[in-house]
């Protein structure tokens, strides 16, 4: 909320600049944004008469006039379309600097002589953009200062309230505020009742009086259709940020901008019959202020009339019933919508409005009879007219009066961690409320009818520390019961997964959760988690895999001139479970580009293929120091390569054979579609990848161990791994190693098969392995790939 | 006869010196020592003509032959430590290198710098004896609003600007802030919630994770992360809030900074308070701040929300708020990673763009 100033002045004394009162506000909870100056003092500018007005001999759109500034008459040349005989106008005069840094000299325009400049509200200070002169009312004097008038030595201040702080959405709200934290001297307005010069009322039905607990209503007729607001409620309204629209219009938003009290006015003429206020029928129809149609819902206040609705109570009214240029006869509404009742309403039919603001958190109940008496007092200053008496309906029951609260001095020092004084916490309390009793250190405290934030001790708790001020809390160190505990042994952190993908020039990327569901179905069959509201279609399902994102990094860079990226993410993906859902955490990586950055004398970059991921991943996961080899086979995935993909199997502890997940080459015709070539990537579920086993010693045999290499022709067809486990199933412990160093395809080998080369190490744990021994050894291994996979000795 | 001797011993070392001298490898001296003081060589030769000599002669010139024998065996040694000395120098300045040149190999990659962020944040709290809790991002309403004391009407649930997840019989995104609903969590205090439903006081963890607002500007991204935190025990005060949330903000900055709380409001904490921080970017050695483009010039920058656990929360999760009190906060990560490393637009953080994230190693 924008509150300025001077107006605030009003309602409160208090002996602080515009700064220090914002201060006190932020520093009280109610956040200051800002406080911009509106023009400040402005020597050499003063209110004139137009007392002629002749056209430039050489300027078609110029005019030039004689002004009456009081003490003398001035000729100034002018440009503005509204300047007309008689007009009071804002005379800058020759001396005088704007707040646009315009200094004003005696000039020739044209040929003419111009002895100042008359000015528009822009050039005031006032407006972003003017059409033309600002025109002055007619109780301004000539030869008064400007500045003083239009009271532009102002400050706006600006205030970012909390949900729970309705009751500071008004000047007089800001103003009790500043009595409370700052003692200011406060001066409400003395709103007298009306006396009723006609007999006209409205009849109003209250339908529903939960949600709207009282109504009050007003006839007045006759009002002059040539009336114009005032320009000081003009300029108020301005510098709150309401643009002025009609006499009528703009005191009851000047009523709502002084007490907090949205109200409302309709044309008397087109109102069929009655006022009801009631519940909304659903489908039915309403064209609102701003012309815009919306269909009700069932669940709605709304004032209607005998034809229909003519207002979404609280919200906004209706085109049907609107004042116009017309009106002659009004009726004036101030009533009092609960919160429960207006709360989502703008949100529903998106219309957030100065009312529905409030109305949503909170109106002080007492406050219609105030406001349409204040509006009233207005509208027959400004308008004319005559008024007929209050109508009301009312419901007792739903303006209770708030219960009293009680706070305990003892509760109060224990949970603040402070030493408070008695008779302290009793001035403060009796600042806040009128109705303060108690003794022995408990007070009960009936909170305002506009404190609806005020339920319980603890409210008043915080009440108290923001008078008292929350820098006057003392600092203190709790004792703390350590919740902390050492990780357990079984599985690694994540940050060593974290830093080891690090450490094999891999960078960490954070990809949202949400992603676009054509992108989801080329990764997974699995129907995605959507969101009901999402915020753009790109990003409407929740990702069943890292992937996509990851891809989508990548692509991105890719189209940067980058043609090395190495990614992984540490994150969820989500799933539906029954009826509810479940997460999964996962790790997943994306790699493209040579294995190893391009290098000085090291040969021509290697192109980066399935054995790259794949040493990253035996790394990294060697890192749990299971005994058991992650087993490599081969896998389909709608996203991979079938030829180049591969599920990573574990023997867990308990025999549980775990799926971690798998890796492989982007499938061709995905890496088309992002327009990426030879891409990889991995995913693993990370509590699993993550599972570690403690290490189990062996002995350490003392005895020599003899080393021998063998290489066989097998079909190219078949996976090497099958030989390494024929091996170390058939000769057992005695081979204590056994390890592939070369995998040869060419020349000397047929064209179906390949050359597989192996290095074996035998050892005993109790004696020397002998040559003889090692060598029928070797013939055994030989025999075992011979009759398993048809190997034949290399020659 | 001795003199004879004596001038040809002396010709010897001459000779052998001037040898010695004007060899240039170490076969060369190799030679020279067989030459001179092998078996055969000239000063063995020389004391094998010692029996020619007189009996009282002889000790005499034995030793004058072996100082000869000695002085040249010296010089060859120290010759040949000369000439290695010079070979190895010129090897070395045939071996040297240009070390500018970069190393070869795989390089190293980074973490991303909100991960860094977290980490210090988690690193700074276990410390202290807090505990790391998680929850699940798809929450339900109770968790996330009702139990944190923000029913369905309440006017916060409009600050969180929510993202809803379809569920069977609700397909269509209607009506959708009713009970039983499932949400993106709109921040981490939900975990609160859940801790405390588990487990009994005294309570002091941490909840890092991501949270997801249905906002996108220049200020907001619809996902980001919070870092919860909580204690409850008897006794704790909103004083101790600001001695554990002052302890924390100058280990992360790593600066003597001051701490200011202002009054706030959220539904589940009471009193509330934001925290500002004295703005870390213009503030001289003696902490004092100038007013900087950060700052707003205020001297202060706005860091996190907190405040005292609200009686309601812990009527939810069954905990006597008469015997037990705490105090619970939230922060941003992606705004501590900004203010730590000075990253002036938070869309960055998602973009994944290498150049930004090759800055953080």
């Amino acid at each position: 909320m924008i509150i300025s100033e001077q107006w605030l002045r009003d309602w409160v004394r208090v002996d602080l600049s515009a700064q220090e009162i914002a201060d006190c506000l932020t520093n009280a909870g109610l956040e200051v944004d800002g406080v911009d100056r509106v023009a400040g003092a402005i020597d050499n500018l003063v209110i004139g008469r137009v007392l002629t007005v002749e056209k430039h001999p050489d300027a078609d759109r110029l005019n030039c006039t004689k002004i009456d500034v009081g003490n003398e008459q001035l000729d100034i040349v002018c440009g503005a379309t509204n300047v007309r005989e008689g007009l009071l106008v804002a005379v800058a005069l020759v001396g005088a600097t704007l707040p646009n840094g315009l200094k004003i000299k005696q000039a020739k325009v044209r040929g003419v002589e111009s002895n100042g400049m008359l000015c528009s509200a822009s050039e005031l200070g006032l407006e972003e953009n003017s059409a033309g002169l600002i025109e002055l009312d007619a109780d301004a004097e000539i030869g008064q200062r400007v500045d003083e008038y239009l009271q532009l030595d102002d400050n706006l201040i600006d205030i970012d309230l909390t949900p729970n702080r309705g009751d500071c959405l008004s000047v007089q709200g800001i103003a009790r505020e500043m009595k409370v934290l700052a003692d200011g001297d406060y001066h409400p307005l003395d709103i007298e009742p009306i006396e009723p010069a006609i007999d006209d009322t409205v009849t109003i039905e209250l339908e529903d009086p939960t949600h709207c607990p009282r109504y009050i209503g007003r006839v007045i007729k006759g009002i002059s259709q040539d009336a114009v607001t005032p320009l000081w409620m003009q300029e108020r309204l301005r510098r709150s940020g309401v643009r002025p629209i009609s006499p009528v219009v703009d005191i009851t938003n000047y009523v709502m901008l002084e007490l907090g009290q949205p109200m409302h006015a309709f044309d008397l003429a087109k109102l069929e019959q009655k006022i009801i206020v009631r519940q909304s029928r659903a489908g039915e129809q309403i064209k609102l202020l701003d012309e815009s149609e919306t269909t009700l819902d069932g669940e709605t206040l709304v004032i209607a009339d005998a034809n229909g609705p003519i207002a979404i109570a609280g919200v906004m009214g209706g085109a049907r019933s609107a004042i116009g240029d017309e009106t002659s006869d009004i009726v004036l509404e101030a009533a009092h919508f609960t919160r429960k009742s207006a709360s989502g309403k703008a949100r529903r039919y998106g219309l957030h409005t100065e009312s529905s603001q409030r109305f949503e958190r909170g109106v002080d109940p007492s406050l219609p009879p105030l406001a349409i008496e204040r509006a009233t007092e207005l509208v027959l200053q400004v308008c004319g007219g005559e008024a007929g008496p209050l109508t009301e309906q009312k419901n007792d029951q739903g303006m209770l009066a708030k219960p009293a609260v009680e706070i305990r001095l003892e509760r109060l020092i224990s949970l603040l961690g402070m030493q408070l004084d008695e008779s302290e916490v009793g001035d403060i309390l009796n600042r806040i409320a009128d109705s303060v009793s108690g003794a022995d250190g408990v007070w009960s405290v009936t909170p305002p009818s506009y404190r609806f934030d005020i339920e319980r001790e603890a409210d008043l708790v915080e009440e108290v520390a923001r008078v008292k001020g929350y820098d006057n809390i003392p600092t203190s160190m709790p004792r703390i019961v350590p919740r902390s505990v050492a990780a357990s042994e079984v599985a690694i952190n994540v940050r060593q997964v974290r830093q080891s993908f690090v450490a094999r020039d891999y960078r960490e990327a954070i990809t949202y959760s949400f992603i676009d569901p054509n992108a989801a179905a080329l990764f997974s069959k699995e129907a995605p988690v959507k969101l009901a509201n999402p915020l753009a279609d790109n990003m409407a399902v929740m990702r069943t895999s890292l992937i996509p994102g990851l891809i989508g990094a990548l692509q991105f860079n890719a189209n940067r001139q980058h043609d090395r990226v190495r990614f992984y993410e540490v994150g969820a993906t989500y799933h539906r479970s029954g009826a509810g859902f479940r997460e999964e955490q996962k790790i997943a990586g994306v790699i493209m580009g040579p294995p190893v950055k391009a290098q000085w004398d090291s040969g021509k970059a290697q192109n980066l293929d399935f054995y790259d991921i794949k040493a990253d991943l035996e790394a990294v996961l060697a890192l749990t120091g299971h005994q058991n080899p992650i087993i490599f086979n081969e896998f389909e995935h709608i996203a991979l390569h079938p030829g180049q993909s591969a599920s990573l199997n574990r023997n867990g502890l308990n025999g549980h054979n775990d799926f971690l997940g798998w890796a492989g080459r982007l499938h061709p015709s995905l890496e088309k579609h992002y327009g990426v070539r030879n891409v990889f990537a991995f995913e693993l579920n990370l509590e699993l990848a993550l599972r570690a086993e403690l290490p189990a010693f062996k002995s350490v045999s003392r005895f020599p161990s003899v080393k021998r290499d063998l290489s066989v022709v097998v079909d190219n067809a078949l996976p090497v791994a099958s030989l390494l486990n024929s091996l170390r199933d058939e000769l057992g412990q005695v081979l204590n190693k056994v390890e592939l160093f070369d995998v040869y395809r060419g020349t000397g080998v047929a064209d179906d098969a390949k050359s597989v080369s192996l290095s074996l190490v035998f050892q005993h744990q109790d004696k020397t392995m002998t040559d003889e021994e090692a060598e029928g050894l070797m013939g055994a291994a030989l025999s075992i790939l011979e009759s398993k996979w048809g190997a034949q000795l290399r020659s | 006869m001795t003199d004879s001797l004596d001038a040809n011993l002396q010709n010897i070392l001459e000779q052998a010196v001037a040898a010695i001298h004007a060899s240039e490898k170490s076969a060369q001296l190799e030679d020279l020592r067989v030459n001179y003081l092998g078996k055969k060589g000239e000063l063995t030769n020389q004391l094998k003509q010692i029996g020619a000599l007189p009996h009282e002669e002889r000790p005499k010139f034995g030793d004058k032959v072996n100082a000869v024998k000695q002085q040249v065996a010296q010089l060859l040694n120290n010759k040949k430590a000369e000439l290695e000395a010079v070979a190895l120098a010129a090897a070395l300045a045939a071996e040297k290198i240009d070390i500018t040149l970069p190393g070869r190999g795989i390089g190293s990659g980074g973490i991303h710098p909100v991960t860094r962020t977290m980490q210090r944040i988690e690193d700074i709290f276990v410390a202290m004896g807090f505990g790391v809790a998680t929850g699940p991002e798809i929450e339900d309403d109770f968790h996330n609003f009702e139990a944190l004391n923000i029913p369905p009407e309440h006017p916060a649930r409009a600050m969180h600007d929510t993202f809803y997840v379809e569920t069977e019989g609700q397909p269509d995104g209607s009506n959708l802030a009713t009970e039983g609903s499932f949400l993106l969590r709109t921040h981490t205090s939900p975990v609160q919630a859940r801790y405390m439903l588990n487990e009994k006081p005294p309570i002091n963890i941490i909840a890092p994770g991501r949270v997801y607002r249905c906002d996108s500007d220049v200020t907001h991204t619809p996902m980001f992360h919070q870092v919860e935190g909580l204690m409850v025990d008897e006794g704790i005060s909103f004083a101790d809030l600001k001695g554990v949330l002052t302890h924390f903000l100058q280990q992360f900055f790593e600066t003597e900074l001051k701490i200011r709380l202002r009054p706030s409001y959220f539904p589940f904490t009471e009193p509330s308070a934001e925290v500002d921080i004295s703005c870390v970017f213009c503030a001289d050695e003696q902490g004092e701040t100038k007013g900087c483009r950060i700052c707003k010039h205020t001297g202060w920058i706005e860091v996190l929300g907190s405040g005292m656990v609200h009686p309601e929360v812990f009527k939810h999760v069954g905990i006597d708020s008469e015997k037990y009190t705490g105090f619970a906060f939230g922060l941003g990560v992606e705004r501590l990673t900004m203010l730590r490393y000075g990253v002036t637009d938070l869309r960055l953080f998602f973009d994944n763009d290498l150049t930004f994230l090759e800055q953080f190693k």
